[in-house]
């Protein structure tokens, strides 16, 4: 009974996502786009079953639930060559096909309607694995689907499997230029279920998937596809170590429980390193890797996939490195040090903190040019920012009551909007708390308030 | 001639008429000179004679008419037919007269010149100055004799002499001259005691030098006649026996040769009258000497052997024999090889038998291998059935209890280290140590490879195709050495193929990491979630099918699953002896089964450290699962954690706590893992992929990999008495997150049931029915809980940062290592910097 993980695919970004994502987790595994086994003379070593599952003519399925309120990007899947791949029971398109129009609130209350047939999608797919995990969420809070309906869903999760983990790979609006107007709601919104519904969330910052695909590609501005596949090579590896097991991290929780000290503060960052045509198309550069090399490049800000500027007093809550590749455990040794001497990170003041290395194994399946890659997840409190500059930019937004109405549908949405302003308020505060020393009495506003009284 | 002298005598000294005595001496004195070659010049002619006879007379009176007298006389003398000797007739006149005219001034001094050495005889045997002239060493020898004569002590005929030395070169007594009693260890000679005869110093002393020979002789032929009839005698001494039976052959052709001269010389010196041929062809003592020269050092050399051979034995026979080849004189050099090349043969023929098949066989312990008799050569296909030896070997140590479940468990090892040793006394110099090391473990190789691998096919053909090639012997050391390089590479290479191709070390060796010291990390933790539970409980109440189900379990859903079978099949859980009241966690272990030949590299001794090893990283396994689940409950559920605004802050603490914890426990397995396993994990492979060195240094390379592995695993520090500080300080640790994670627990099932308590006030307030309202009291926090999770979380700071101070002054580099891990951001710095903030 392998820890088993469902995902779940929310909205237009979530569904190509999890496209990308699902190839690419076929290319590791050796799967081809039906789902059958390219060559089942190599061992790959590799626990295949963590996301698939063997149907009865031994294809392997994706345990994955995809979800849209319109039907063009799962229509585009279903007509791309991997279209044989998917689990067709999985696949939900709201009948009406209308889509949540870029609104929270409207993809929340679809969810009302549509709640049964979805959970009747994943009650199957959880009592089909042994022991599930965890749920991986893809979605983006931006639009009305993945951030509406997924906030839905999260919630319910929540209720229905109190003791399961759920971890999102959540896409951070881009802030400079938002398609959509709305987006700085439906963003508070959503965050207010990542803070409460989600045990981790890791940031994909739309901004800097894009700077950093059109850095690797040296364009001015990169597809949507080679975003996606930029997104789905950070999903894949980080969850590598389950995949690929060695001896240390083969389950979710030992890895969050590594990087999340506290309930809150659960937001991480990524960084991966080097990014070649193996993951994009048309990326072209090669360096010479090693792991130092590797190491020290997932640690300088600009490969962050999170834009945002960092101020001095940034620092790391925790850190871990899944490297892959043809590493000497020695040189694990001296990339530590060297991280140490020359300073490379700073780390909280509170608690031990040490950057992690965990030497992953390669999926036997596929060769890269490289010789060593590296991804680093970090909880870092640079993050913080992020929040801030949604915050401003709800703040903005609500002044003015602008585009209210469309929101209005939902019942009691002012209390609603106060609600998840207040958390995300909060949230903001405790990463800054994080970052001194006495972070240990820290307490929230509401405890706070709760004392004095 | 005597009748004619004794006229000549009368008429020259008047004397000797009336004194008869005199007379004798006279005439004795003239045969003397008659018979001595003084004066004799044969080539001088009769005219030359006459003119010096002329020219003395002519000296004694001037006159010239003597003179004239002998010219007409002379010149008559030529004329006479009858006379055949003129010539000699003139000397002898000649000479007379010179003897005259000598007499009247040296007479009076040459007698006492005649007592000498009668006063010489009676006192101490004077050896004669060699300065003495020719012509005076001869009278006074003469007088000598005559002097002997006439104490009727004569000189022994040196002939005689020359006979009984022949016999004493053969080991033995002659007439005048024998050995001591033989039954003496020291053979000394003396001579006969007979009064009548005597023989002089100088004879003396050469028939000793002589019969040295004698005395060596019997040496080597006794040697050589108590190995004849000896039984056990080694090979190496039964070569050294042929070869000195050889040599005394030769020896006794010698003297045979010398003995027929002596016989052809004998009948001339019967002649007497005709000196010459005797000394041509005779065989005096002095000539025996010279001739019997190299064979007193070829003699002197065998009884040295012969000497050493009583101690020594086989090889170290070879090399003392071998000490004498270094030796500047090319004598001794070319006897040594010769002898060398002769005794080794055997020590080749079995060093041939072993180096190509491994095989020992050296009925007389001569080899420098040695073999333990009571290890035999016992094929390893039914150890049971053979009677004690290996099956008593199979039943103790390993697996005490589950001896019976697996026949095969004999020991290797065991065998492997003991079967033969090394003798050092026993190689010969010749082959050198270094070369010897690798004889002997290529033998033991093959003997390895063919009696414990049974790969015993291998092992003939590869004999059979070093038949083909040059033999091995004492005179090509150099092939030798060629030849053992060749054998030893081929031999531990085979070795290594054997045991990784064909017994899968390597795939046994990385089972090893992966199930004992928990490599396959989803194996590990899918058998702590089945048999985690269930190890909470008493010991007793285990019971082994559970534990094997278990493991079962976590191997079929991990995987582990995709591992060969002949790996899974060995993998076993077991409890180890457990006393009252201890539980599960105490006693669970892992144990993965090897029979021979693989427990030669692994051995009980490795076994066991694999096994503490095991439990170590089984215990930290423990802790960080309970850690996780811990987190699982209070940071990862937060979504669903009960609201107690009151104790908000303290479950804050209590998660600052646990992520220390979950710090500290995860920088310990990354230091396990990364640094030390791995590390030295692939300084193993580098060895194994090299396939150099033979099995001894395989067993080394695997002994280092898992000392290193336990000794930075379990942090031990080398100073004695200390051993085990930092590994007391471990287990503090984790009994004390143990705690921890209980009283965490009790504060936690406290909240859930205030909560659910509160809840239900909230909805009978509501009015909403929900359940039986008991209207339960609100319980108390237990008391003193808050304080124990402080001290908990303090208690734990304060033991890490002692930890943290005496890793980084640890004399491991390693060990140092994992303390910078462990306070990688300087969080566990010394106290003394925190104060001062403060």
């Amino acid at each position: 009974m392998p820890r088993e993980f469902v995902t779940l695919q929310v909205g237009q970004c979530g569904n190509q996502m999890g496209s990308a994502f699902w190839q690419r987790l076929c290319m590791e595994h050796g799967i081809d786009k039906d789902g059958i086994l390219e060559d089942p003379s190599i061992d790959g070593e590799d626990r295949k079953n963590a996301f698939f599952y063997q149907a009865d003519d031994d294809r392997y399925v994706p345990r994955a639930i995809l979800v849209d309120t319109e039907p063009r990007v799962i229509n585009n899947i279903l007509a791309s060559p991997f279209a044989r791949l998917y689990n067709t029971e999985n696949i939900f398109m709201s009948k009406d096909g209308g889509g949540a129009g870029n609104n929270w609130a409207q993809g929340y209350s679809i969810g009302e309607h549509v709640y049964e047939e979805i959970m009747e999608m994943i009650d199957r797919e959880t009592e089909g694995s042994d022991s599930l995990e965890a749920f991986m969420f893809l979605h983006s809070i931006a639009g009305g689907t993945g951030s509406g309906l997924g906030s839905f869903l999260l919630e319910r999760l929540t209720d229905r499997f109190p003791k399961k983990l759920i971890q999102t790979y959540s896409v951070f609006p881009n802030s400079q230029e938002g398609d959509v107007v709305v987006q700085p709601y439906n963003s508070i919104l959503a965050l207010k279920r990542l803070v409460t519904n989600a045990d981790s969330v890791i940031v994909l910052d739309n901004a800097a998937l894009s700077r950093i695909a059109g850095d690797t590609l040296h364009i001015q501005t990169p597809s949507f596809d080679q975003t996606n596949q930029l997104a789905a090579t950070i999903v894949a590896s980080s969850t590598q170590t389950m995949r690929f097991p060695r001896a240390m991290f083969t389950d979710l929780t030992s890895l969050v429980s590594s990087l999340i000290p506290t309930p809150r503060c659960h937001f991480l960052t990524t960084s991966y390193t080097p990014f070649s045509s193996d993951q994009i198309g048309e990326a072209k550069s090669i360096r010479r890797t090693t792991l130092l090399d590797v190491v020290r490049r997932l640690l300088q800000p600009r490969n962050r996939m999170v834009s945002a500027p960092i101020s001095k007093s940034a620092c790391f809550i925790s850190n871990i490195s899944i490297i892959q590749g043809d590493v000497d455990p020695t040189e694990v040794h001296q990339c530590l040090l060297r991280i140490r001497d020359r300073q490379l990170a700073n780390f909280i003041p509170w608690g031990p903190s040490s950057p992690q290395i965990v030497l992953g194994r390669r999926s036997p399946y596929i060769h890269t040019s490289h010789r060593v890659s590296g991804m680093m997840i970090a909880n870092h409190t640079a993050i913080t920012p992020i929040f801030k500059r949604m915050l401003d930019q709800f703040d903005r937004l609500s002044k003015r009551n602008a585009f209210m109405e469309q929101y209005k549908k939902f019942d009691d949405i002012m209390t609603e909007f106060d609600d998840a302003r207040a958390i995300c308020d909060d949230l903001q505060k405790e990463y800054k708390a994080c970052e001194s020393a006495d972070y240990a009495s820290y307490r929230t506003p509401a405890e706070e308030v709760q004392a004095v009284a | 001639m005597s009748t004619s002298l004794d006229p000549l005598v009368h008429t020259f000294v008047p004397a000797s008429r009336i004194d008869p005595s005199l007379k004798d001496d006279l005439v004795a004195h003239c045969h003397d000179i008659l018979r001595s070659h003084i004066g004799h010049r044969t080539d001088s002619s009769f005219s030359q004679l006459a003119d010096l006879a002329k020219r003395r007379l002519l000296q004694l009176s001037p006159s010239g008419a003597s003179a004239s007298t002998f010219t007409a006389l002379a010149s008559k003398l030529l004329d006479q037919p009858v006379l055949s000797k003129k010539q000699e007739a003139i000397l002898f006149l000649y000479t007379l007269s010179s003897l005259n005219a000598h007499q009247q001034t040296s007479l009076p001094s040459s007698i006492p010149s005649h007592r000498q050495p009668v006063q010489a005889q009676t006192t101490t045997p004077q050896p004669q100055s060699a300065a003495m002239g020719e012509d005076r060493t001869r009278s006074n020898a003469a007088r000598l004799q005559e002097f002997r004569a006439q104490r009727g002590t004569p000189l022994i005929d040196e002939s005689a002499l020359v006979r009984d030395t022949l016999y004493l070169m053969q080991g033995i007594s002659g007439k005048y001259v024998r050995f001591a009693s033989s039954e003496d260890d020291e053979k000394s000679l003396t001579f006969t005691s007979d009064p009548r005869f005597t023989i002089n110093p100088p004879t003396r002393t050469l028939i000793h030098r002589l019969a040295e020979l004698g005395y060596l002789y019997s040496r080597v032929e006794t040697f050589v006649r108590e190995r004849e009839n000896m039984p056990g005698v080694g090979m190496i001494e039964q070569s050294l026996c042929h070869y000195l039976q050889t040599q005394l052959t030769e020896y006794y052709r010698l003297i045979a040769v010398l003995e027929t001269q002596l016989a052809s010389s004998n009948p001339n010196e019967n002649n007497a009258s005709s000196p010459n041929p005797a000394e041509a062809t005779g065989l005096s003592l002095r000539r025996l000497d010279v001739w019997v020269n190299e064979w007193r050092l070829r003699m002197r050399m065998m009884s040295v052997c012969v000497e050493g051979a009583r101690d020594t034995h086989g090889g170290a026979l070879v090399n003392l024999i071998h000490s004498y080849t270094d030796n500047g004189d090319p004598f001794i050099r070319k006897f040594t090889d010769e002898l060398l090349e002769e005794v080794s043969r055997p020590f080749f023929v079995t060093l041939h038998k072993w180096l190509f098949s491994g095989e020992l066989y050296d009925p007389f312990e001569e080899f420098f291998v040695n073999a333990d008799s009571s290890l035999g050569h016992v094929p390893y296909v039914h150890p049971s059935s053979l009677p004690g030896g290996i099956n008593q070997l199979s039943s103790e140590g390993m697996f005490p209890g589950f001896g019976d479940s697996d026949d095969m468990t004999g020991s290797s090892q065991k065998l492997w280290e003991t079967k033969y040793r090394f003798r050092k006394d026993m190689l010969p110099m010749f082959v050198g140590e270094s070369f010897g090391k690798k004889i002997f473990s290529t033998g033991k190789s093959l003997n390895f490879i063919r009696y414990s691998c049974l790969d015993s096919d291998w092992v003939i053909t590869r004999e059979k195709m070093s038949n083909t090639g040059g033999t091995l012997q004492y005179g090509d050391i150099g092939g030798l050495e060629r030849s053992i390089d060749a054998a030893y590479q081929l031999a531990s290479q085979r070795l290594f193929e054997v045991f990784i191709d064909k017994f899968k070390l390597l795939d046994h060796l990385s089972a090893l990491k992966s199930f004992l010291l928990l490599g396959h990390g989803d194996f590990a933790d899918q058998l702590m979630e089945t048999l985690g539970p269930s190890l909470s409980r008493p010991a007793q109440s285990l019971y082994r099918h559970n534990l094997t189900a278990n493991l079962e379990t976590a191997i079929r859903s991990s995987n582990a699953q995709k591992d060969p079978t002949d790996v899974l099949r060995r993998l076993d859980a077991r409890m180890l002896e457990y006393s009252h009241g201890e539980i599960g966690w105490d006693v669970f272990t892992l144990e993965y089964k090897v029979d021979p030949p693989l427990d030669t590299v692994l051995d009980n001794g490795a076994m066991e450290k694999y096994l503490k090893l095991f439990r170590h990283l089984w215990q930290m396994k423990r802790i960080e699962k309970a850690l996780d689940t811990g987190w699982l409950r209070v940071t990862g559920s937060a979504r669903t954690f009960i609201q107690l605004p009151e104790y908000e802050s303290e479950w804050h603490k209590i998660r600052v706590t646990l992520h220390e914890m979950i710090h500290f426990i995860r920088q310990l397995e990354a230091y396990c893992r990364v640094e030390v396993i791995e590390c030295s994990w692939n300084s193993l492979l580098e060895f194994l992929n090299k396939k150099d060195g033979d099995l001894d240094a395989l067993i080394e390379a695997h002994r280092t990999y898992l000392e290193r592995t336990t000794k930075k695993i379990l942090l031990v520090n080398p100073k004695p008495g200390k051993e085990e500080i930092l590994l007391r300080q471990l287990s503090e640790l984790f009994n004390l997150i143990l705690q921890f994670r209980e009283v965490t627990d009790t504060f936690y099932n406290y909240c859930l049931s205030e909560s659910a308590r509160r809840d239900q006030q909230m909805d009978n307030v509501r009015g909403v029915y929900t359940g039986a309202a008991k209207d339960s009291p609100s319980h108390d926090l237990p008391s003193g809980i808050l304080e124990r999770l402080q001290e908990c979380g303090s208690g734990f700071s304060e033991k890490v940062q002692t930890m943290v101070q005496q890793l980084q002054v640890h004399p491991d580099l390693d060990c140092r290592f994992l303390g910078i891990r462990l306070s990688f951001s300087d969080y566990y710095r010394p106290k003394k910097d925190s104060s001062v903030k403060s």
